[in-house]
């Protein structure tokens, strides 16, 4: 019998289908189990809030935008990392994103090296974040 | 003619009326009367001094007491004095003359005449002359009013109307028998006529003298106001008749050089506009009945002058060909008319540049999103292959929506060029629905990302318009990005935004947004349109007055108006264009179809040719 090893959950939150769609292949293939949500209230609502170890979350959405679910998290005591991306090509985005605490804020179209590259700063930021905790 | 002693006497009337009498004597009552003419001055003479006056340019006062004093000359025991009328032919005007003291006179202006009890109303009224009985009893019927009779030592005898050629009363000739000399009883009757006559004539002669003057004063101080100069042209001789001071002014000509000739303003016209400036001459020439034309003038100091002018066909007195018409100035609106054009032109670029700002981020953002897609299914496929054993099933799947997702960014791509690569402001027959939907696929992302519930009410059956597409489609972009705004701030009530379209009972087709935004205070309506006006922080406050006159030049009309509720509602409304669809320009779709047509037609003309 093998030892499952628990592979880091990353939740996709975008109201947008191509990306629910295309993004949790690629997340796969880089080796993460993935939950994709269509709005960051169907993600509130799920029972993956705890567990999801980096949120790679649309800005613009209908509803609860994402910086409103980043503060709406906040609020509840879930520090999850979090990867904004968006297609808004507003160049102020990046640089408010990053200083309302996001680990990143990909502009779409994003490569899948910066993709990977902005998993890994949000896991290590995790790390660094529970090393603290204990 | 009669004897003029007609005596009337009743219990009322101390005075007589005489029969009308016709302007010329009879030479047998002339005769008669002359009998009793103590000094002969022919009636000839008379004319021939008084007609020396009003050549003189004397003042009618003048020339009138001038006329008195030859009565008196004339008529041995009997004096004279004319009492013009005012306008009204009322009452007794100011400009009179006489042999009498000039204070019996000065106390006669502005006497009332209109009293048909009176001598004087009743010759006036009458038209024939009176002949007073008993001047005591007239005196006291006249009281305080006229006073005919009051003349120290004089006796009025007799009043006889001057009238003008048309009929009209222009005043009394008055003869007064002198009390010093009782023996003349009888003032020969067509002696009075004739200087009343000769009266009529100067006093005639003088208004209408007087009144070419003041239309003369006036057309020139109305050329001077409008900065126009009337002009005839003779074609015959091209010489230029008319207020040849206001030409010379006009074309910057020495006054030395009149007359001004078609040669001599011909130099003056700019040399680009000279050709079409020939042309119109020769059209002229040919006889058309009117031109108009507007050309610039080439001046000595190389300043430009912009000259408007009109010209009517006539005949002189000769029967030769004449032009009569006006020129007028106007540099002065040509250049406010450009200044105008420029400053639109300006505004109508920075609207185009503030919307295209908005357009391009919600352009880039429709395209952005299959881009991801693309990037995303690409690399995932590359790594589903570079995997032992590769994944070919997967990647065959995220290949499969790399296309999908490219075609989805190229159907973006193909809706822009609909949108913006038409040809240029051209006029085509539209369906104002297609041409809305077109701008709310784009815009409706941008909307729905500011919280903007989109009702889209469009009529089922709407007639076609003749207009601009694309500034059409500004338009409805500027009114629905304005309404989104407007409700930008508003978060106790849904932001609903209503686009309508509809056709109203003026056969206009109408587009109205309303929006639950912060609205306008009534009393800005006047200046919503204004460009510069603006109550947003962001705006520049011109895409409205730019709206505004896209409508007008498609014949519409823009308005604003407050809702019930809150928020507002922008219209427009432009008329409905011609509905055979093939009459229109056509546009890009139908393009091929009319190429196919032309071909056609061109082997049919090739053929017909053969």
């Amino acid at each position: 019998m093998t030892v499952m090893v628990k592979r880091p959950l990353v939740s996709v939150v975008d109201d947008d289908e191509s990306v629910r769609e295309s993004l949790p292949d690629l997340l796969r293939q880089l080796g993460y189990s993935v939950r994709a949500f269509s709005s960051a209230e169907e993600f509130l609502a799920s029972d993956c809030v705890r567990e999801t170890r980096c949120l790679i979350l649309d800005i613009a959405m209908p509803g609860m935008t994402g910086p409103a679910l980043q503060q709406e998290l906040r609020i509840r005591g879930q520090e999850i990392p979090i990867v904004f991306i968006t297609a808004q090509a507003d160049e102020t985005v990046r640089p408010r994103s990053l200083e309302q605490g996001a680990v990143e804020c990909l502009l779409k179209p994003f490569s899948d090296t910066a993709l990977l590259e902005a998993l890994n700063a949000a896991f290590r930021r995790a790390a660094r974040s529970n090393a603290r905790d204990i | 003619m009669k004897s003029p002693t007609v005596a009337l006497c009743s219990s009322d009337r101390h005075f007589g009326l005489l029969p009308p009498r016709r302007r010329e004597p009879s030479k047998s009552a002339a005769a008669e009367d002359r009998a009793a003419t103590s000094v002969g001055l022919g009636i000839a003479e008379i004319n021939a001094t008084v007609g020396g006056l009003i050549r003189q340019g004397r003042p009618l006062p003048v020339v009138l007491t001038a006329l008195c004093q030859l009565f008196e000359a004339t008529v041995k025991g009997f004096s004279s004095s004319v009492l013009l009328l005012d306008r009204i032919g009322t009452r007794v005007g100011n400009a009179a003359g006489s042999s009498l003291p000039d204070s019996y006179m000065k106390q006669l202006e502005g006497r009332r005449v209109s009293w048909i009890e009176t001598p004087s109303g009743a010759t006036i009224s009458a038209k024939t002359p009176v002949i007073v009985l008993d001047p005591v009893l007239d005196a006291l019927r006249e009281g305080q009013e006229a006073a005919p009779t009051a003349a120290p030592g004089l006796r009025l005898h007799e009043l006889s109307p001057i009238l003008s050629l048309t009929g009209e009363p222009l005043g009394i000739f008055a003869v007064y028998q002198r009390e010093s000399n009782p023996d003349v009883t009888r003032c020969p009757s067509a002696l009075i006529l004739q200087f009343t006559q000769v009266a009529s004539a100067a006093i005639e002669r003088m208004r209408s003298d007087e009144a070419l003057k003041r239309s003369a004063v006036l057309l020139e101080r109305t050329q001077q106001l409008s900065s126009t100069c009337c002009f005839s042209w003779r074609v015959e001789t091209d010489e230029i008749v008319g207020g040849s001071k206001e030409l010379c002014q006009l074309f910057e000509l020495d006054p030395a050089d009149v007359p001004v000739t078609l040669e001599l303003i011909g130099s003056r016209i700019h040399f680009e506009d000279l050709p079409s400036f020939n042309e119109m001459i020769e059209r002229a020439r040919g006889g058309v009945s009117d031109f108009e034309f507007e050309h610039r003038l080439r001046l000595p100091d190389n300043s430009v002058k912009y000259l408007r002018v009109v010209g009517h066909r006539t005949r002189d007195q000769e029967g030769q060909l004449e032009y009569i018409g006006a020129v007028q100035d106007v540099t002065h609106r040509r250049h406010t008319e450009e200044a105008l054009a420029k400053l639109r032109a300006e505004l109508a670029q920075a609207a185009r540049v503030t919307s295209l700002g908005v357009l391009t981020a919600a352009i880039a953002h429709e395209v952005s999103q299959p881009l991801a897609g693309i990037v995303t299914n690409a690399s995932t496929c590359r790594r589903m292959l570079a995997v032992d054993p590769p994944d070919v099933e997967g990647a065959r799947e995220t290949a499969r929506r790399t296309i999908r997702d490219a075609e989805r960014a190229s159907e973006v791509i193909k809706r822009l060029r609909a949108l913006f690569c038409r040809k240029g402001t051209s006029s085509e027959s539209l369906d104002l629905n297609e041409v809305t939907q077109e701008v709310l696929t784009l815009s409706l992302s941008e909307l729905e990302r500011n919280k903007v519930i989109v009702r889209i009410e469009l009529a089922r059956e709407l007639p076609r318009v003749q207009g601009d597409r694309v500034q059409l489609q500004q338009v409805i972009l500027n009114l629905l990005l304005n309404a989104s705004d407007a409700m930008s701030g508003v978060d106790d009530r849904p932001r609903q935004l209503v686009i309508r379209t509809e056709q109203d009972e003026q056969d206009r087709v109408r587009l109205s947004v309303r929006d639950t935004g912060v609205g306008f205070e009534p009393q800005a309506v006047d200046r919503l349109f204004d460009a510069f006006y603006t109550t947003k922080s962001s705006g520049m406050g011109i895409g409205l007055s730019v709206s505004r006159s896209i409508i007008e030049s498609h014949k519409g009309r823009l308005w604003a108006t407050p809702n019930d509720g809150p928020g507002a509602t922008f219209s427009f409304s432009i008329p409905c264009g011609p509905q055979d669809v093939t009459a229109g320009v056509p546009d890009a779709r139908s393009l091929s179809a009319i190429r196919t047509s032309a071909v056609t037609n061109a082997e049919k003309g090739h053929l017909r040719g053969l």
